[in-house]
């Protein structure tokens, strides 16, 4: 089912969560809502969820208007960031709870109940009850419970922040499964750009309310529309770096990088650490060194800015020495100072 | 999809609202009736169908009660018993807390479990030895025979206690590096820490005292050591049909823990709650 | 040398004291509790088992289960039972399901919130003998107005206080009226407790408002639900002040309205039968534990505790 988001807002009075949000999310893709805190990522999710109600603007699910159709007919399924298990129901019970209130009959409401047990896998957990569950999961019985009444659309709220680093690994994998394998069209918040990066078909990062990028991954890593979005995405982050244009030139330290003619100024240099390879076109001298096993963090300064490199580690650096280095395939981003709009045209990706 | 149906809710609401109201003018009730009648002529009192509200204002019927009765020092009694017996009580209570709480010493446990489990025993049971007790330590008729047996209440003592567990333990250890004896510390730390607590529980225990009934009835015989609970028993039993009497007379009792309350609301009102749940 | 046996004796002092010193902070709360709880309760139950007791003297005689006998037969105690009964059965119940209906109201989105909450606690703040007199003007048989708005609907003034069959019920409703304070507070807090993401998923669920009240709001307040139950229910078997107060002293017209509790003071006070009267407290004590116990079995299978 296709969600559209029409000139939404959310007006707190003091703040204005969401910004005049115009969005499209396809039919059967896994959509990402990411961003810091307060960017108003959550309070999106829970307009199209229906508990909350938009300041103005229309929510559309299949082209029909559902903005003043109360949450609970929606046919939404909707997990939690605590999840919200019934904790004095056992785990078939909370699966079964929608069903029963649906009134659906007690043979098919158990069979629905006991296929959604087997695809998240909590089969052999069904007379538990939530406190007797992990955290991982208790996740999974909250997406069988919204997932049993067979929604349009599932949203989860923030699905990893409350697990471990190793299970939020093997979590999200799982999701990614259970939205493959029912094709259901799913819409989850996070604030772990890693996490939106690994599974998702789409991601549309916002921020202040404001939807700043809204394409595939791999996409907006390697083709920002500004400043805000290259350096959220990417861990260490991108690189800033203010630099002059003339003439088709920019200079870094005493090196000078050719870029698009059209562009001059003061800009922003964005350059990502993992650019920076060994070679001969800067020297700089190495300020300290983070050896992390499969690379070295290095940090040095260009044009009086601190700057960080990922260097392999078959040659380890020295902090106090000098290195000679160069920007792969001299991948430059350049952005305005002010608006943070990437200026550079190039960098499509195939 | 249906669009949502405005009309049903809006009922129930007007429902909620009108049985919300009529429940508080239920409670009201009693209140107003009191304070209106106390100001009425005896005549006023007992018509039917009732005068709600009086022709003239006779506050000359506060000054008769005043005079038929010492309500002046039924009053001042038990503004002393009730100042006394609270902060007699709360510092019974803040030590026996700090030592259940920050001390650690033989039989702790079980002193500790011996005061939760008096929290059980009904006063009904203990309250004819007391009287004996009390009468053979030659306290009855004064205020330490009311005040003292009401000194310990477990109740309190756990609410404070579970109040001190909340400060970090570790501020203590760190105290006694700095040489600061356990008296320093809950006097200087722990007590400061915890105002908002033994606050609470002084509120509770004034208005409790306040109110008590019984046991001052017991354990007093001569009118100018009545509280105003049992001064206006006594009263009642002297002006049995001036309902307009009684009713100021009971005024004089409810009237200063209204005030007190409406000032103090939050307080008692948390108080009670996070005692009774805990408890 | 001769240094050594003085530090010992310091440090073996001081030992003693660390170990011990809280007992110099408890000293006071031990006090008045060995004195004034602990004996007492003892003493009680001593007192209980004698046929002839003088409390002043202490001195009892003919030990034996004989004033257990007197008391479990006399009529007035089983009257005072029935009264009890009569409380704990018909008044607790009403009371309860009232208090939760308005603790309910008050929480769902309702304005004037706090407002509501200082109007029905009030109560609890008065003293029940200075309202009791107020409800005993309240239920009189001419001049109450109780009677009058009874009338209003065509129903003839009921003699609440004098006649013998009404008499309990006049205190049933004062005690209902007096009691939903407490209970309301303690409803609103549990409620309060109650995170807003079960109702938001109960809502998701499809879950149907008196649907979400039985099968989450209830066993999510269970905890506080039974606490309430079981203070209330003790409260119940010790009503003494609000019969005080409505009868001036009396236990109701033809002592109609007797408790346990009063008949335990009439015993002791009026009639100088302490035997009686501690066999009747005690007689008290272990009904009160025994549902108590019957209380604490049942919960267990019912509450939920997150």
């Amino acid at each position: 089912m296709q969600v559209q988001l029409v000139d939404l807002v959310k007006d707190f009075g003091q703040t204005v969560a969401v910004d005049h949000v115009n969005l499209t999310i396809k039919d059967g893709a896994l959509t990402g809502l990411l961003g810091p805190s307060g960017c108003g990522k959550s309070t999106t999710l829970y307009m199209i969820s229906g508990l909350e109600q938009p300041t103005s603007g229309k929510i559309l699910f299949d082209g029909e208007d559902v903005t003043e159709v109360p949450a609970e007919e929606r046919g939404i399924g909707l997990v939690f960031q605590n999840y919200a298990l019934y904790p004095h129901m056992t785990v078939q019970q909370n699966i079964m709870f929608p069903l029963v209130n649906a009134k659906v009959k007690k043979e098919e409401a158990l069979a629905r109940c006991m296929e959604m047990a087997r695809l998240v896998k909590v089969d052999d957990l069904l007379k538990r009850k939530p406190s007797q569950l992990s955290g991982g999961q208790q996740q999974r019985v909250a997406i069988a419970r919204a997932l049993v009444k067979q929604p349009k659309v599932l949203l989860l709220d923030e699905p990893l922040s409350n697990l471990d680093a190793r299970l939020r690994l093997e979590m999200r994998e799982e999701i990614r499964r259970i939205q493959k394998e029912t094709g259901v069209t799913t819409i989850f918040v996070t604030h772990d750009q890693e996490e939106a990066m690994s599974i998702t078909d789409e991601i549309v990062l916002m921020k202040k309310g404001v939807i700043q990028q809204q394409c595939f991954p791999q996409r907006m890593y390697l083709e920002p529309a500004n400043q805000f979005v290259a350096g959220f995405l990417g861990n260490p982050p991108m690189n800033f770096v203010e630099v002059q244009a003339e003439q088709g030139m920019i200079r870094l330290n005493e090196a000078q990088y050719p870029v698009q003619e059209d562009i001059s100024g003061t800009v922003l240099a964005g350059i990502r650490p993992e650019s920076f390879t060994l070679g001969e076109e800067l020297t700089v001298l190495v300020e300290s060194v983070e050896i992390r096993g499969r690379d070295q963090l290095i940090t040095f300064t260009l044009n009086d800015t601190p700057v960080h490199a990922l260097i392999d580690s078959v040659h380890l650096v020295k902090a106090g020495a000098p290195i000679s280095l160069a920007i792969k395939g001299k991948r430059i981003y350049l952005f305005d100072k002010e608006s943070g709009r990437r200026l550079n045209k190039e960098f499509k990706y195939e | 999809m249906k669009k949502k149906n405005k009309l049903p809710g809006q009922l129930g609401t007007l429902l909620k609202y009108a049985f919300l109201i009529a429940g508080a003018l239920t409670m009201l009730f009693p209140f107003l009736w009191m304070i209106l009648t106390a100001f009425k002529t005896l005549d006023e009192s007992i018509r039917i169908p009732p005068i709600w509200f009086p022709k003239e204002w006779m506050a000359v019927n506060f000054k008769t009660v005043f005079d038929t009765a010492p309500f002046g020092q039924y009053f001042i009694n038990t503004c002393i018993i009730a100042t006394i017996s609270t902060l007699l009580a709360v510092v019974v209570t803040v030590l026996a807390s700090f030592a259940f709480s920050v001390l650690e010493f033989k039989g702790k446990k079980f002193w500790f479990w011996l005061f939760l489990s008096t929290m059980m025993v009904p006063t009904e049971l203990l309250i004819i030895q007391n009287y004996v007790t009390v009468s053979h330590l030659g306290w009855l008729d004064t205020y330490q025979g009311i005040i003292i047996p009401t000194l310990a209440s477990g109740f309190y003592i756990y609410m404070l206690r579970e109040y001190f567990m909340q400060v970090p333990p570790i501020l203590y250890k760190a105290a006694k590096i700095d040489g600061c004896s356990d008296w320093r510390y809950l006097w200087k730390v722990m007590v400061p820490m915890s105002k908002n607590a033994i606050a609470t529980i002084s509120i509770l225990h004034f208005i409790t005292t306040w109110n008590s009934f019984l046991w001052p009835l017991m354990v007093t015989n001569s009118p100018d050591k009545r509280v105003l609970t049992t001064g206006l028993m006594y009263f009642n039993n002297d002006a049995s049909s001036f309902v307009n009497l009684q009713m100021a007379g009971a005024c004089v009792v409810i009237l200063p823990m209204v005030v007190f309350y409406l000032i103090f609301r939050k307080q008692i009102i948390n108080g009670v709650a996070r005692g009774g749940i805990k408890g | 040398m001769s240094k050594a046996p003085a530090v010992k004796k310091r440090s073996a002092w001081k030992k003693f004291y660390e170990s011990y010193k809280a007992y110099l902070y408890l000293a006071p709360a031990i006090l008045v509790m060995l004195v004034f709880v602990l004996y007492p309760l003892v003493k009680v139950f001593r007192m209980g088992f004698y046929t002839k007791y003088n409390y002043l003297t202490e001195v009892g005689k003919g030990f034996g289960l004989k004033a257990f006998e007197h008391v479990l037969g006399d009529p007035s105690f089983q009257l005072a039972l029935k009264n009890t009964l009569i409380i704990f059965g018909v008044g607790l119940p009403i009371s309860l399901i009232i208090a939760l209906v308005i603790a309910v109201l008050i929480n769902s989105k309702v304005k004037f919130k706090g407002v509501f909450q200082t109007v029905y606690f009030l109560p609890y703040v008065t003293s029940i003998i200075a309202i009791g007199i107020v409800f005993r003007w309240l239920f009189h048989s001419e001049y109450g107005y109780i009677n009058y708005f009874l009338s209003l609907f065509g129903i003839p003034a009921l003699k609440w206080l004098s006649d013998p069959k009404l008499a309990i019920w006049a205190v049933t409703i004062f005690y209902i009226w007096s009691g939903l304070a407490f209970k309301i507070v303690l409803f609103l807090a549990g409620l309060q407790k109650i995170d807003e993401q079960y109702y938001q998923a109960a809502r998701i669920d499809g879950a149907s408002k008196l649907r979400t009240f039985f099968h989450v709001t209830l066993p999510l307040l269970s905890p506080t639900l039974w606490m309430v139950i079981m203070v209330s229910v003790i409260y119940a078997f010790k009503l003494y002040n609000e019969i005080f107060s409505l009868f001036s002293g009396q236990a109701g017209p033809a002592n109609s309205a007797i408790t346990v509790v009063y008949y335990i003071y009439d015993m002791f006070y009026n009639r100088n039968q302490v035997h009686y009267a501690s066999a009747a407290a005690i007689i008290l004590f272990i009904i009160i534990t025994v549902v108590t116990m019957i209380q604490n079995q049942v919960s267990k299978r019912f509450i939920h505790y997150n």
